[in-house]
């Protein structure tokens, strides 16, 4: 018998469809996510993402990296940001490839975004890449982008509560480095209640004191890093 | 729906949202029904599985999630508690 002559089957008026989809939406950019870190790993790169505020000092941290890992590793940067290249021309004058990623309004980079700016590197010529976040502590959380480690930069300056109020970016962390320790003091909050912070929230977070502007504590946050 | 407790959506903005794509569209008045799921840890050290362990200080107003054991101290794992899953979609035609 023919298919047609079975009749088609049609809907009847005032029938109720009931579409069963049961799909994640976040999943969609965990699996775009891992995409990027197996393309990754499968020409011998791993990547760091690197998150914290807006003004935290994730930018002069990853100078400060760059200066220090560049002559052990072949190093490329994406530097996420709203707008403008102001950042990335920091990066890049350390004669490093950086690539700039303008979200436009996205307050986090996500797993496409980096996709794409993967696509703009030679993967066979980097073995380490560095991914500067859009500063914000609350977002970026919830976009895993393919890295094998993430860290999480806060500073003094921020204030003693920034991280109870963001717990959630700290269970995500492997390492977190808090900044502008020099400040410390005028700020009149305490690093060491801050590392007991991120402990209480994440034990087997690594917590590095630094200042990225002296370059102190950097070797520390290679070493937490694994690199 | 449903959504996670451990994700960034809040269900009001949500909510909000969904009135606002629908409208003027075939869906205007359509009924958005949402689930809310419970955060859950699981303890790859010791076996334990439910909620999360909080720091209750006074001085935070409300109680600060961790990933820290209630029974034995180690880190935990995020079970559960992460999802934004678009559950059906019942139509009538």
């Amino acid at each position: 018998m023919t298919a047609s002559k079975k009749g088609v089957v049609k809907a009847e008026e005032g029938e109720i469809y009931d579409v069963e989809l049961s799909e994640d939406l976040l999943k969609a950019n965990q699996r775009l996510a891992d995409e990027n870190k197996r393309l990754l790993h499968e020409n011998g790169a791993k990547a760091i993402d690197i998150m914290g505020a807006i003004g935290s000092g994730k930018t002069s941290l990853i100078e400060k990296l760059v200066q220090l890992l560049k002559n052990r590793y072949k190093i490329a940067v994406f530097k996420g940001d709203l707008t403008t290249t102001i950042d990335a021309e920091l990066i890049a004058r350390h004669g490093v490839e950086t690539v700039a990623i303008n979200t436009g309004k996205e307050c986090h980079l996500d797993a496409n975004l980096v996709k794409k700016a993967l696509q703009r590197l030679n993967l066979k010529k980097i073995n380490l890449l560095l991914i500067e976040n859009v500063g914000n502590l609350i977002c970026p959380a919830e976009f895993p982008l393919g890295s094998d480690k993430r860290l999480v930069v806060v500073s003094v300056t921020e204030g003693p509560y920034m991280i109870v109020k963001h717990p959630f970016i700290f269970m995500d962390a492997d390492v977190v480095a808090v900044n502008k320790t020099d400040l410390a003091k005028a700020m009149d909050v305490d690093v060491k209640k801050l590392e007991q912070d991120v402990k209480t929230i994440n034990p087997k977070t690594k917590v590095v004191a630094t200042n990225a502007r002296t370059g102190e504590g950097i070797e520390a946050i290679a070493k937490a890093l694994g690199l | 729906m449903t959504i996670g407790k451990l994700t960034f959506l809040g269900l009001e903005q949500v909510r909000f949202a969904y009135d606002a794509l629908t409208k003027d569209t075939i869906m205007e008045g359509s009924k958005l029904i949402i689930t809310e799921q419970e955060g859950m840890v699981k303890c790859g050290t010791c076996g334990y599985q439910g909620d999360f362990k909080y720091a209750d200080d006074p001085l935070y107003h409300v109680p600060v999630p961790t990933l820290k054991c209630p029974k034995c101290g180690s880190t935990v794992n995020i079970a559960q508690g992460k999802e934004c899953t678009i559950t059906n979609i019942k139509m009538m035609i």
